[in-house]
């Protein structure tokens, strides 16, 4: 399917915090607690709508246990939003988030836009972590914060999307260099059609493959 | 997301099923510690559910007529015998006769000898044997909780599809438990890295805890020695060798993962850390396993080469995927027909990929490591390339080899079974009725499969004892 733009992402945080299930629940808009644990890198893609715009997210889900780290790096090259995710129930996740932090900003382009996600807000009877504390540690961090459950669902749909309009609102600033691929950004054929009074799109900005 | 989808139908065929009750999964909880009681919340399978020939309820992985060979029972039955013989007399065989055995191992390993297979190939029957007691003694320490609590996290997030580790805290979960754990005390340097949970599933699938906790060792030390260690170093060299080794194999897809900046990591990471355990449909994990375990890390190196050219090796498929995500797309969902056994083991043993082109890019990306990262951190023991290797490194004694049944099994035709050798041949001998001068007693199976007729198995065992001792290869079931 066509697309104006196409934004990558990735998704961090602590082994066990929810990561593969949030992306679950966006992508297939369903919880499964049976599967198997992410070693390496899982992806998903999916199809948004912002000001009118579809907007194609490219979601990398990457391993949490900190020897895989080093290479968890690498996956950072070229996004353009990520999710760093902690779970509610678990103030060791929570107590985390600045090394996650200082990787992100050290490895990625300046600008990528960041959600903080404080996971399983379903488990309020466990809960270890205030929600304020989340929002406190967001401001003081300049970044944007959510509490989500990926098991009921809640907010989930609101992170993906929040953090898509914050880098849409970016790209309409002249913030992001969209013609630079290293930020995460592409322009799809949907846009360059509307943005040309030539019919069609050009078979070489066909970037995206058409599949999602 | 193809690992998260659940079972693709249950489509396994009719002469391969069996029927096995999981009623553990009915105490199945969830990650948040929830009790389910109905199974519609496991993908919608009843209690009694049908496994395949290997285990598995669903997943991508399970038996398929497509993804699988069928070999005859009269060959399998031949095969038991052969290998019989190899592991009654393992160190001759190794010594003298190593290239038959590679055949044998290219062939498949009969299921029914399959985890007795493993251990002695590893070598962790030897290591087994030579620290007796040892995982005991490390199994009755608490770990360190650092790792515990890791290690515990990851117990239900292993083959969840498989009837051995879905129910939790089942004996699958508790064993897998036990054999990390035992690790991390064993080298608490390294602890626990979460791609060895898969590992360590495998071998449990196949043998009792030590032993799989003697494979794991010998697999995380002599096999891919520093796969697991802090920084993940080994790993990324090895993605480097790959990439190099791809040049020649496919200088097309190699151009291409070029042209995209795919770092090696991105796609290779799973595949060789887990040694493809969750990557290939499982009848070709095993045959891959079988080789991996006699000829060492090559076959990993193989298997990772022929799925890249299967896959990127041609203009027309290259068309279609312009990009990084569609690239690591297009290498997530593997064409299922370059997977199959049989089309991917004999890919696998025509590919001219040595230890010595293994070496020799491992120098050359140690040398450009060091010039552009620095020092290496970790500084990983030589690897040892297959079973022939790890022996002559440390040479076991007779009586390490030896095959001591854990299970003896009473039916009429086993019993003293766990007298002298010469007794149970002489028993043997009675109870047949033959004059059947094999040199080599029969052990009793410790892990018959379910479809296993053991007293055939035995005789047959003798009969084929003596052929294969002189016999070229019959079959040609490849």
């Amino acid at each position: 399917m066509a697309y104006a733009y196409l934004f990558k992402y990735i998704i961090i945080g602590d082994t066990g915090v929810g990561k593969s299930c949030l992306l679950l629940q966006f992508t297939d808009k369903r919880f499964q607690p049976v599967h198997d644990l992410t070693i390496g890198v899982e992806f998903g893609a999916r199809m948004i709508t912002i000001d009118g715009k579809q907007i194609k997210l490219q979601i990398w889900d990457t391993a949490g246990q900190e020897s895989f780290r080093s290479i968890t790096r690498s996956y950072y090259r070229g996004a353009a939003g990520a999710l760093l995710v902690y779970d509610i129930t678990r103030r060791d996740t929570f107590n985390h988030l600045t090394t996650w932090l200082e990787d992100a900003r050290q490895h990625s382009n300046s600008n990528m836009v960041i959600m903080l996600i404080g996971n399983k807000s379903d488990l309020e009877s466990r809960r270890e972590v205030k929600k304020e504390e989340g929002e406190a540690f967001a401001r003081e961090h300049g970044l944007i914060f959510m509490e989500t459950s990926a098991k009921t669902a809640s907010n989930v749909e609101e992170a993906f999307i929040n953090t898509a309009k914050e880098i849409y609102e970016k790209i309409q600033e002249g913030v992001f260099d969209i013609n630079n691929e290293a930020n995460g950004i592409k322009i799809g054929p949907q846009h360059a059609a509307t943005n040309s009074t030539l019919s069609g799109s050009q078979g070489g900005q066909q970037a995206g493959g058409g599949c999602c | 997301m193809a690992r998260i989808e659940p079972g693709n139908g249950l489509k396994s065929a009719e002469s391969h099923k069996s029927l096995r009750s999981t009623r553990e999964s009915l105490v199945l909880t969830d990650g948040e510690g929830n009790s389910f009681s109905s199974d519609s919340e496991l993908n919608g399978y009843t209690s009694e559910r049908q496994t395949d020939k290997y285990g598995f309820i669903g997943g991508a992985q399970q038996y398929s007529e497509q993804s699988a060979e069928n070999i005859p029972p009269e060959v399998l039955r031949q095969r038991e015998a052969k290998w019989l013989d190899m592991l009654n007399n393992w160190d001759k065989w190794m010594a003298k006769r190593h290239k038959k055995m590679k055949l044998r191992c290219q062939k498949g390993i009969p299921p029914s000898l399959r985890g007795r297979a493993w251990l002695y190939l590893s070598g962790g029957k030897v290591k087994r044997e030579q620290h007796k007691g040892k995982f005991e003694e490390l199994d009755s320490q608490a770990g360190d909780p650092k790792w515990v609590d890791v290690i515990e996290r990851d117990l239900h997030r292993q083959f969840p599809f498989h009837e051995m580790f879905m129910a939790r805290g089942g004996h699958g979960q508790q064993d897998l438990y036990r054999v990390l754990k035992a690790y991390t005390l064993h080298r608490p340097e390294e602890g626990y890295c979460q791609a060895q949970a898969p590992i360590a599933a495998v071998l449990l699938m196949h043998m009792p805890a030590e032993d799989a906790f003697w494979g794991l060792v010998q697999i995380c030390e002599k096999y891919l020695p520093g796969y697991y260690s802090a920084g993940l170093e080994a790993i990324q060299l090895d993605g480097e060798i790959l990439f190099a080794l791809l040049k020649r194999v496919s200088p097309l897809a190699h151009r291409h993962l070029k042209k995209h900046k795919m770092d090696p990591i991105l796609y290779m990471t799973e595949w060789f850390m887990c040694a493809f355990s969750r990557t290939l449909p499982w009848a070709s994990v095993l045959r891959v396993w079988d080789m991996f375990l006699c000829e060492g890390v090559k076959i990993i190196f193989r298997v990772g080469l022929v799925l890249l050219k299967c896959m990127l090796g041609s203009q027309d498929k290259l068309k279609t995927c312009q990009g990084q995500y569609e690239t690591m797309e297009l290498l997530k969902t593997i064409d299922t027909r370059y997977m199959q056994e049989g089309f991917l083991v004999r890919e696998i043993i025509e590919l001219p990929v040595s230890e010595r082109n293994i070496e020799k890019e491992h120098l050359a990306s140690v040398r450009r490591w060091k010039e552009t990262r620095g020092e290496l951190h970790c500084k990983s023991p030589p690897r040892m390339h297959g079973a022939k290797a790890i022996m002559a490194a440390e040479p076991p004694s007779h009586q390490d080899l030896r095959q001591n049944p854990t299970i003896i099994v009473e039916s009429p035709l086993a019993t003293k079974r766990n007298g002298e050798d010469k007794e149970r041949k002489k028993t043997k001998e009675e109870k047949n009725g033959k004059k059947n001068h094999s040199p080599t007693p029969v052990a009793a199976n410790p892990f018959p499969e379910p479809s296993e007729p053991s007293p055939l198995l035995k005789d047959t065992a003798m009969q084929g004892s003596n052929q294969s001792l002189s016999s070229t290869e019959h079959d040609t079931y490849l």
